[in-house]
């Protein structure tokens, strides 16, 4: 049976040492470069004619603009706007990620916690930074909920704060965890098919196995594109709390 | 469609009684058969939105899970570096990993509460083809 982790596997390109770190580029960084490049070229071409009535193209780049900006008003108000290139940044690279890693063969950033604990750490130093920024210590509000009697205040500031400590935890394991899942079944899927294949009349099975596969990359597409959602509007929710930490 | 009443359109000449009951009948098939497509299509709209809302259950599970998994891991890990630091070992590991627990399950009602806004506000109060809202 084909091994289902394999396609996980991280292999240097070209090796690199930086003060005895290993900062070699692997085929990890590749795809990461890969989905910068593809996003970066697709708005500068979408956006060259910027015409009036938009074509084929500017569509698609202003439906992706307008779907993150709506998103980001909704929950954080106008004031939230400022952080829109952080936001729409986040958003379109995790979905290209995504997106790539359905192709076959293609490895997907996103299924490694490391880049998905970077983007939620990211996210969680910005969101404290802006908190304190903007509010100084009466950003700490946020862990003292109104109308708690006095004496169980402490233990309930405790378990807020450790509900705020998990929040990068959760952001990012919830990404990673979904591409894992979803690419080992997929593959394990795929696997049956072979298998099958080779077991006698047992072969007559194997469309089964197939159709299921079939079935799982459509759930898997739209999963790819839904925890790029979900990672962006629990951004914007965090971005939320920083900017009106009272309610 | 070849229709044979095609020049006694109302209008043209004064109709008959037989004329008229006809042409009645052919208007109330007609809203009958538009009946028929529009309840089909809205039928076909539910069964996509049923299954849309399938697929993100199960992304909405995973976020669950992870929700209350990752404060206990916080909490637990919280609780080992203050022992390590203060040397109370295991007394603290033990109450934050508790108060850990707490934390997720209040992570898990707060995500629950804006997971039911978010159905809601995509659904529009519809969960699936057989849930009807009473005051549609």
């Amino acid at each position: 049976m084909p091994d289902p982790i394999h396609q996980f596997e991280i292999h240097p390109l070209i090796p690199l040492k930086l003060f005895g770190w290993d900062v070699s580029f692997t085929n990890s960084s590749a795809f990461m470069l890969l989905t910068v490049v593809l996003v970066a070229s697709f708005f500068m071409v979408a956006m060259r004619g910027r015409s009036l009535v938009p074509g084929r193209l500017q569509s698609m780049a202003e439906v992706s603009h307008e779907f993150v900006a709506s998103m980001l008003r909704e929950s954080t108000g106008q004031a939230g706007m400022k952080y829109f290139p952080l936001v729409f940044t986040l958003f379109i690279f995790i979905f290209v990620c995504n997106m790539l890693g359905m192709i076959p063969g293609f490895f997907t950033v996103t299924s490694h916690i490391v880049v998905t604990a970077a983007l939620a750490g990211l996210v969680f130093l910005t969101v404290l930074t802006i908190g304190f920024a903007k509010h100084g210590w009466r950003f700490l509000k946020l862990f003292v909920p109104e109308g708690v009697p006095i004496l169980i205040l402490p233990l309930v500031v405790l378990i807020e704060i450790i509900s705020f400590l998990s929040r990068p935890v959760s952001h990012s394991v919830r990404l990673f965890a979904n591409m894992l899942a979803g690419h080992i079944t997929l593959k394990v899927f795929g696997g049956f098919v072979v298998m099958l294949l080779g077991a006698g009349t047992f072969a007559a099975l194997s469309p089964l196995p197939l159709l299921m596969a079939v079935a799982l990359t459509a759930l898997e597409v739209l999963v790819a594109f839904l925890q790029a959602y979900v990672f962006t509007m629990l951004t914007c929710m965090y971005l939320n709390d920083a900017l009106h930490p009272g309610h | 469609m070849p229709d044979p009443a095609d020049d006694r359109r109302p209008g043209k000449r004064p109709m008959s009684a037989k004329d008229a009951a006809a042409f009645e009948h052919r208007v109330s098939d007609l809203g009958e058969r538009l009946d028929k497509v529009k309840a089909q299509r809205q039928a076909g709209a539910d069964a996509e939105l049923d299954a849309e809302m399938r697929g993100r259950g199960m992304a909405y599970g995973m976020r669950m899970a992870a929700e209350l998994v990752g404060a206990v891991i916080v909490g637990g890990f919280i609780g080992i570096g203050l022992d390590w630091l203060i040397g109370t070992k295991p007394w603290l590991f033990l109450l934050f990993f508790v108060l850990g627990f707490a934390a997720g399950v209040l992570n898990v009602m707060r995500a629950y509460e804006r997971m039911q806004k978010e159905i809601a506000a995509r659904t529009g109060g519809r969960l699936g083809p057989t849930v009807r809202d009473d005051e549609d």
